[in-house]
């Protein structure tokens, strides 16, 4: 039997197998994960292509210092780590609709995206003011 | 050079975890939120229990840094709050909502051009935060061993119990 080709893994088992990589990550780089300063950045980026000089005099910019970074690279690796066991596994999937958000609130769309994205701005907000 | 090529690799890693873990769905979220469904809540105890030992053991024989954040309770508890508003209503976390993706849930999109936005006006505002909200209550690096002035052994069993006696509970009412 092939692990690789299973849907999913015990919690337990993918959870703890985070814990290892977390330990190693630390012992080659003295990086602990984490993921909001890189939207931090990404901001940053984005905003710079229209005012480089604006972006340069924020304080919070200047602080987190926008540019790609472990993290960022990091954040990116998810998405191709996520893509590479769904593919390998057939678990992708191309989903709009979370399941239980449609039993709920019926297949329109754009209500979806409209919460996300609103949902996103909130979550985000909070996340960077209690620090990650 | 190398730092963002080990980056790149343990994201990979990461993101090929959290995907077999089946944390990356709103369902999941959601259900933790809900008190419904405990899966997100067993893989990160996992997480904090390997990890925990890992970093601590290494340590101890000085091989790695800790690197604990500065708790600022005004910071912590408002915008923790403000967080889990924004959690309960995208159903995916910063690091989720990318991993989602990944696996075709493209519903986080909407959420990830959200948080750039999130993140691009809390820089707009983060100048008159610094002086309130963000100087309420802070306490510095502390750590729970620390505040106790016990042996960090002894937290981190005592956290082992209480982590496994949840994992049995969970088991049992099959949540």
């Amino acid at each position: 039997m092939n692990v690789f080709k299973l849907n999913s893994w015990s919690p337990y088992v993918a959870g703890g197998m985070v814990g290892i990589l977390i330990c190693l990550s630390v012992l080659i780089t003295g990086k602990y994960f984490g993921a909001s300063t890189t939207f931090v950045r990404s901001a940053g980026l984005i905003e710079k292509v229209f005012a480089p000089e604006r972006v340069e005099k924020m304080d919070y910019f200047v602080k987190k210092k926008v540019r790609i970074d472990w993290q960022w690279m990091f954040v990116v690796g998810v998405f191709f780590g996520s893509l590479l066991s769904s593919r390998i596994s057939g678990d992708y999937r191309k989903t709009a609709l979370p399941p239980m958000w449609e039993t709920r609130f019926g297949p329109n769309r754009a209500r979806r995206w409209v919460i996300a994205f609103v949902g996103g701005i909130i979550a985000m907000f909070g996340a960077r003011m209690a620090g990650g | 050079m190398n730092l963002l090529f080990w980056g790149l690799v343990t994201g990979i890693f990461f993101g090929f975890l959290l995907q077999k873990g089946q944390v990356l769905r709103y369902d999941k979220q959601l259900g933790a939120l809900r008190l419904s469904d405990f899966t997100i809540v067993k893989f990160m105890l996992s997480t904090v229990i390997v990890a925990m030992v890992g970093i601590y053991f290494l340590h101890d024989f000085g091989l790695v840094a800790l690197k604990p954040k500065t708790t600022a309770l005004g910071a912590n508890i408002i915008g923790g709050l403000i967080f889990g508003a924004g959690w309960g209503l995208l159903g995916y976390c910063p690091a989720t909502a990318v991993g989602a993706l990944g696996e075709g849930r493209w519903d986080s999109l909407f959420g990830i051009i959200g948080m750039l936005f999130g993140a691009a006006i809390y820089a707009e505002v983060y100048p008159a935060l610094k002086t309130n909200v963000l100087a309420w209550g802070n306490l510095g690096k502390i750590t729970l061993p620390g505040v106790l002035g016990i042996n960090h052994w002894i937290v981190i069993v005592v956290l082992i119990i209480a982590f496994c006696s949840l994992f049995y509970w969970f088991e049992k009412k099959g949540v």
